[in-house]
Order: C-alpha cells, then structure tokens, then sequence
C-alpha cells in the first residue's frame, strides 16, 4: 500500500501531462488555423479533438488520467470565395479548416487552468510531506 | 518510497525478551527470517538507498537536458530524490540521537 499523499503526486503529475497534450493540440489546431489544401479543390486542415480518460493504475490503487484519443473534428469545413487561391476548386471556392480561434483561445486558457490546479495538487501535498518528516527533527 | 527507509529500521530489538531465552526451539524461526541486523548494516542500507533515489533522478535530470524526457519528469524524479534524501536525513538524526542516548547510560 503506497502513501496516499505520495499516490497523489503520481495522479497530479499523469494530469500535468494530459494537460500539456492539449495544449499541444490546441497549438497544433491554431498553427494550422489558415492551413488550406495543397492541390484545388482539396481538403484543408481538420480540426484535431482531444479527449482524456481515467485509467486505473493497480500499483497506486487510483485513477490516473491519460490522454483517450486524439481524434478528427467532423464538422464543415469553412467555405470562402477566393477563385485566385491554388486550392479554388472550379467554382472559386476555397475550403479553409474548421478551426474557430475563440474555441481554441478558450481551450487554451482551460487546458492553461487544469495545469495550474494540478500543480497546486503537487505543491499541497509536497508540503504535507515536509512538514510530516519535520516532525522528527527539532 | 518513504516506506521502505522505514522498514530498514532495526525490528529485532523489538521482540523483546523472548528472543534472548535460547532455551525454546523457537528461535531459529523468528530470528533466522529478520536477520541479525547492525546499526551499521542499518544506517548502510537507508544511506544507500537514498543514493540509488539520487542517482535516478540524477539520470533523469541528464536526459532532461538531452530533451528525452519532460520537463514534469524531471522535477517529478528530482523531488522524488529529495523527499528520499530528507526523510533519510530525519530518521539518521534520530538513530543516531537514539544510540548516544545508549551511549551515555549510567552503568
């Protein structure tokens, strides 16, 4: 049976990273904001979704988060009329991704605040600890 | 990783007076199972295991530098490290304390 408080800085630690991997896709999702098709008349970049999922870890005896799937967002692409664009299909329309930067900004500051909480999960229990070991000294 | 320090403290002095009596057959199955464990042996197995936490995390901090490990990884196994080595430091401070006190019996 492992110390809870030491088991908690394991869990705090598996959020960290989940967080980060948001992060990452967020990053990816507004760096590809203006990614069109290379060839007329093809996709653009799709929006990338991220979705967390709780695993336990039997050494622990707890729920850790991990990252469940990176996936596709489905949803239309964005249609603009741009005939001058090498991705203009024969009509002059141009796919551009489906990414909407308020929803990432948005994601980025949650994925920003769920990677703050965890840290302050880390820095409590750090401190329970030291002050338990603090006992035996004075 | 705190757990196993603790287990490294000296149990044999615990079981008593039963363990001295050499008269009942059941000595070799209590004592041989522990081990007759020195202070030294003691005080040698908490030193080295805080060393074996410090050197992880050591090679941790390396690959961080080299970029093959993130940066969550290397402050975990580094606190990792210096949990170990306080706790270590604290029940050190308190064997020794405990064998002066020993020490300084009136006989």
């Amino acid at each position: 049976m492992i110390d809870p408080i030491v088991s908690s800085l394991k869990i705090a630690s598996s959020g960290l990273s989940a967080q980060s991997t948001r992060m990452r896709v967020v990053s990816e999702n507004i760096a590809n904001a203006n990614t069109t098709g290379a060839t007329a008349g093809s996709d653009p970049y799709q929006r990338k979704t991220v979705t967390f999922a709780a695993e336990l870890d039997r050494m622990l005896g707890a729920d850790l988060v991990k990252i469940g799937d990176v996936g596709r967002d489905d949803s239309p692409f964005i249609v603009e009329h741009d005939p001058g664009n090498p991705a203009a299909n024969a009509d002059g329309y141009v796919k551009t991704p489906n990414v909407n930067m308020l929803v990432e900004m948005a994601d980025m500051r949650e994925a920003n605040r769920g990677y703050e909480s965890n840290l302050q999960v880390i820095k409590q229990a750090r401190e329970l600890i030291n002050m338990t070991i603090d006992l035996l000294r004075s | 990783m705190i757990s196993p320090i603790g287990s490294t403290l000296p149990i044999r002095d615990t079981q008593g007076p039963s363990s001295v009596s050499p008269v009942t057959g059941g000595l070799s199955s209590g004592a041989t199972d522990i081990g007759p464990q020195s202070f030294g042996a003691v005080l040698t197995q908490l030193a080295s295991d805080s060393v074996a936490t410090v050197k992880s995390a050591e090679a941790t901090s390396i690959k961080g530098v080299k970029g093959e490990a993130s940066t969550q990884v290397v402050v975990e196994a580094v606190m990792e490290a210096e949990r170990t080595l306080q706790a270590a430091i604290a029940i050190r401070d308190k064997a020794v304390a405990a064998y002066l006190e020993v020490s300084r019996m009136a006989i």
